[in-house]
């Protein structure tokens, strides 16, 4: 149990304590302010008169200990709405922005590694110009246009990502509009500072995009469109 | 043949027209989501290769679409996307997709995956 958790337990446990203890009070006023309670008993009529200013006052604490258990009520199940709708979500957001940064550098280096071969290729075409070696040079460009090519289908990972921040900005915005009405509990009035951020449309984005394990994905695919 | 490229990334519709044109299909048209596609698909188009995730209209909203008219019954579908949760992709299916990539995919994927509907549609 987290100390949060701990504390609304323990809040509620004493405003309890505190009903019970002003149910008591109250019960024991009410017999005494009984019009045939006999004034012999312990406490005669005229010292109960000035406890009738008070007598609406456990009556009042009751109320405020309803509303506040209302409210203890309402955030324990905001907690657990969070707890089960979110933090499974956060880290899976955490996950997704790991693997945006690791894609990235991985199509980066991929594509440097690339230029480089293809700068090699220049090189070796500028080489046959001067042999006059034709065979050589095609087979040169050849490996130049794959080079690029590939380049190109680097560029994939741009897609990929896209759709992973898309995913861990629509979760930002739920845990935005979640808190938002846990604050609206303690004030109706709360709004944010800026206009809430409209979640992306979920149609346009796959929630387990990756670019990793693309074979094994591959190889699940065939194998269905395979049946 | 005319191929129909969908996909609401211009980066990946870039990607897919530059490789069909290095396997030798120059004549593709594009659409950035499925609403688009259905105007611009046509009796010209022969063969269409689309996205999931777009606005509007998705892929397997396409494919359904497609499916549901004469001139769209038997055409090859093929679907490029991230998705690959195997839910998915029988989804895909069931929504008249005939052959799925998953992305990232390489060059050499999409011209089997085109071959291979090519010569099923010509057997039919």
């Amino acid at each position: 149990m987290s100390a949060r958790h701990e504390l609304f337990y323990h809040t509620e446990a004493t405003l309890r304590l505190v009903d019970h203890e002003l149910s008591e009070h109250h019960a024991v006023h009410a017999v005494h302010a009984a019009p045939d309670v006999p004034e012999t008993r312990d406490a005669p009529r005229a010292a109960v008169a000035p406890l009738s200013g008070l007598a609406a006052l456990p009556l009042i604490l009751e109320r405020a200990l309803a509303e506040i258990e209302a409210v203890l009520a309402s955030l324990r199940d905001n907690r657990t709405a969070l707890e089960t709708a979110t933090v499974e979500k956060l880290q899976r957001t955490s996950d997704k922005l790991r693997e945006v940064t690791t894609v990235t550098e991985v199509a980066a280096t991929d594509i440097l590694d690339a230029l480089e071969r293809a700068q090699r290729h220049v090189d070796e075409l500028d080489a046959c110009d001067e042999s006059g070696d034709r065979g050589h040079a095609r087979a040169t460009r050849d490996l130049l246009r794959e080079e690029l090519f590939a380049m190109m289908g680097c560029l994939q990972f741009q897609d990929i990502t896209t759709q992973q921040l898309a995913y861990a900005s629509s979760v930002l915005t739920d845990m935005e509009n979640r808190l938002l009405a846990i604050a609206r509990l303690f004030d109706p009035a709360a709004t944010l500072a800026r206009t809430a951020s409209a979640a992306p449309d979920p149609r346009t984005y796959a929630p387990d995009a990756t670019a990793l394990h693309a074979e094994e994905r591959q190889a699940l695919a065939d194998e269905i469109f395979a049946r | 043949m005319k191929f129909l490229v969908v996909d609401d990334s211009s980066t990946m519709r870039r990607i897919v027209v530059n490789s069909l044109q290095r396997i030798g299909f120059a004549d593709t048209v594009e659409a950035g989501d499925g609403r688009e596609a259905l105007e611009k698909f046509d009796a010209s188009v022969k063969f269409v290769i689309t996205d999931w995730n777009m606005p509007n209209m998705t892929g397997t909203e396409l494919a359904k679409a497609l499916r549901e008219r004469e001139d769209g019954r038997h055409i090859p579908i093929l679907m490029v996307t991230a998705r690959s949760v195997r839910e998915d992709i029988i989804a895909a299916m069931e929504a008249g997709v005939n052959n799925y990539i998953v992305k990232p995919f390489t060059p050499q994927i999409l011209k089997e995956k085109i071959d291979a509907l090519l010569s099923v549609a010509a057997a039919g």
